[in-house]
């Protein structure tokens, strides 16, 4: 136990040798000075406006006020809507999502003769823009002029406003981000599978286990990293949605689809509120640091 | 050697001044996509033959007021250059010369306009934007059905169920609306949900302060909300944005629709099925109120980041004379800002309901004016919406506009 590591000894090693220590300097500096102008800096004048009462429609000059921002975001109804619509998208599209993407995951694994059509029908929903994506099925979902409806009037069923009822809409946004992120899962999860050695599935064959038996004893636990990977991802996108719900809804009806990030954007690019907008990106910024953090105990929990 | 830097520098002398001679300004533009941009350019390719020296390129972007806003917001936030002349909606340019975003016009005489529209261009005694062409809210109609049916052109919105009503139970046809108006989340929507409140005497803001009266708001979602539940509109209206009212009311769809202007060229150009079929009146009132409009028009505002100011406030000022207005007029029916036009006799005979149209301009109300507008437009549109859809009820929908236009307006 008292004998060092080599990789601390290497450590103490460059802290002691001069030129070394000069070489370490030289190598770091244009990483520390990138991370710090393009992550640090804008980070910390997010803080700072966050503590400032600046709108640019006043005429006024920014005033500092403290934590006066955080105070009305507290008291702001619209702000409990927003995140409860965030939450709900969270909440649904990011299991949705895992599941989507294993399934799809699981039968690109299968041993096609050509893999590539598989691969490339993976793909495709992921290298389309999010913007696209929200554009396109706002079509699907049309009352009029949608295929949704008209395949639903085919089968004898009711046609349904979609856009016009809170459930409705928020259905269609979360069967659009399901559709739209399952092929990312479904990415990251190929490769956790890929990983997987034939061998164990040839030895169970042999011991005479049975499909399910294979998936829940060798599949599942061997891709656990790579599901926690495939979560943090989708759970961070998840918190941050915009794109979708602001081409497909504009947040509507009322602001029943409407996500935090939208009343980010909202409050700083149309109210020009950039002292309460950047009070709201700083707590979306905590959120996602929040979940984050506990995604990576759970990690470390399970060793 | 002497000798030769010095051919060279006269080389490089005789090869610049012809450049320098014929270099052109190139001014950009920025035009909504719902405003005619073909048309705008005509009355530039003229600028430019006055004007061999100046390139106007026109950008166009954004079919709703919203998504112009955003896109400029973004760009003079940045301080872009790229813009030098922008059209903004008679709304906004309290709020870009507040933001310091607009270049004042000097040397204007701002009596020459419409009063309404020398006052939303005037900030501090500054002319920060000049009028593009004016606008108000009216009622088209379809003249073929109403004689059709012996309907009289309403007067209130009550008659105008009545008559709706009537005549969509006589045609029998579903694809049929009796109404179309602007239910989405729109700055339209403001319109929408001011009209009946001004028609009963109510107001929101009053000198910057809050003042809505709860009876006419909700008089008016639930006469919005009436229309969609009783089927004279159609039930996804919370749907419905401008230009699908302007493009069902030109697919023979729709009996009475609420719209600016502009929809009028296009009622009656050659792809309408409705041309000639198409009649212009002044809204209808709430009973017992009066017949109000709501008013509209967009500015040419000079961006204050503009690398050529000079020549884009002599575009500015060109774009904004009553030439112009009239070429733009006959050409694209959008209402002049200046009050002589109305009785000309080329503008009268190609839109003839410009004559009654300038009383309507008049005594059209303007949206609330604060520098805020933009979360005022917001909370009135989106709730209006969420009244349309059934999200909120009539009487929460007033409670909720109340409770978040007191914390805008604090």
């Amino acid at each position: 136990m008292a004998t060092p590591r080599p990789s601390s000894r290497l450590r103490l090693y460059w802290l002691t040798d001069p030129s070394d220590r000069g070489l370490a300097v030289m190598l770091l500096t244009p990483l520390v000075l990138l991370v710090g102008l393009v992550v640090v800096y804008p980070v910390a004048r997010l803080f700072r406006t966050s503590l400032y009462n600046h709108a640019l429609t006043s005429g006024m000059p920014p005033e500092f006020v403290g934590f006066e921002n955080f105070l009305l975001i507290a008291e702001d109804p619209v702000f409990w809507r927003v995140l409860g619509s965030t939450a709900i998208i969270t909440a649904v599209t990011v299991p949705g999502a895992l599941l989507m993407g294993l399934a799809m995951a699981l039968m690109a694994n299968l041993p096609f003769r050509r893999k590539w059509p598989v691969r490339l029908s993976l793909l495709i929903p992921w290298a389309l823009p999010l913007a696209f994506a929200g554009l396109i099925f706002a079509w699907f979902f049309h009352s009029e002029y949608g295929v949704v409806n008209d395949l639903l009037r085919r089968f004898g069923l009711q046609p349904v406003i979609w856009f016009n009822s809170p459930f409705w809409s928020m259905a269609a946004v979360c069967l659009t981000i399901i559709w739209k992120t399952s092929s990312f899962m479904a990415l990251i999860l190929l490769a956790g599978l890929q990983t997987i050695p034939r061998s164990l599935y040839e030895a169970a064959d042999v011991d005479g286990a049975g499909r399910w038996r294979q998936f829940r004893e060798i599949t599942l636990p061997l891709l656990r990293p790579a599901i926690v990977v495939a979560l943090i991802f989708r759970t961070i996108t998840a918190l941050q949605t915009f794109d979708i719900p602001y081409t497909m809804t504009q947040g509507g009806p009322g602001d029943a689809t409407a996500t935090l990030a939208m009343y980010i954007h909202e409050n700083t690019i149309s109210f020009l509120d950039l002292g309460y907008g950047s009070a709201l990106a700083v707590v979306m910024f905590l959120l996602s640091m929040l979940m984050t953090a506990a995604y990576l105990r759970m990690i470390r929990a399970r060793g | 050697m002497r000798n030769m830097s010095l051919a060279a520098l006269a080389a490089a002398g005789t090869m610049a001044l012809p450049v320098m001679a014929s270099a052109e300004t190139a001014l950009r533009i920025f035009i909504s996509s719902q405003h005619q941009p073909d048309i705008w350019r005509e009355v530039l390719d003229r600028y430019q033959e006055a004007h061999p020296d100046v390139t106007v390129e026109i950008e166009t972007g954004g079919n709703t007021s919203e998504a112009q806003a955003q896109y400029l917001n973004t760009l003079m936030s940045a301080e872009d250059s790229s813009l030098d002349v922008m059209i903004l909606d008679v709304v906004r340019p309290a709020q870009y010369a507040a933001a310091g975003w607009t270049r004042p016009v000097e040397g204007v005489d701002m009596a020459t306009y419409l009063p309404a529209y020398a006052e939303a261009n005037t900030v501090g005694g500054d002319v920060v934007a000049l009028p593009a062409f004016a606008d108000a809210m009216f009622l088209y109609y379809r003249t073929d059905l109403l004689e059709k049916h012996g309907v009289a052109v309403p007067e209130t919105w009550q008659e105008l169920r009545a008559a709706a009503q009537k005549i969509l139970a006589a045609e029998g046809d579903a694809d049929l609306q009796g109404l179309s108006f602007q239910g989405k989340a729109i700055e339209g929507a403001v319109c929408t949900f001011l009209l009946p409140l001004w028609s009963l005497g109510g107001q929101v803001v009053e000198d910057g302060e809050f003042e809505m009266d709860d009876t006419t708001a909700l008089a008016s979602m639930e006469l919005w909300k009436g229309f969609a539940d009783d089927g004279t509109a159609k039930p996804n209206i919370s749907e419905v944005a401008t230009d699908d009212t302007r493009r069902e009311f030109q697919a023979g769809d729709v009996v009475f629709a609420v719209n600016w202007s502009y929809a009028w060229a296009q009622a009656q150009g050659e792809e309408s099925e409705v041309a000639g079929k198409v009649g212009v009146a002044r809204l209808p009132a709430m009973e017992g109120g009066e017949q109000v409009s709501c008013l509209g028009g967009w500015e040419w505002g000079v961006s204050a980041f503009t690398e050529h100011p000079d020549e884009a406030e002599a575009l500015v000022k060109y774009l904004s004379s009553p030439e112009v207005a009239k070429h733009m007029a006959v050409n694209g029916a959008l209402l002049p800002a200046f009050p002589e036009l109305y009785d000309d006799a080329e503008v009268l005979e190609a839109a003839p309901w410009f004559a009654d149209a300038k009383e309507v301009v008049e005594t059209a109300r303007p949206r609330p004016v604060t520098p805020r507008y933009a979360e005022v437009s917001e909370v009135i549109r989106t709730t209006l919406n969420a009244v349309l859809a059934g999200v909120t009820t009539p009487e929460d929908g007033v409670t909720e506009i109340e409770a978040r236009l007191r914390r805008v307006l604090r």
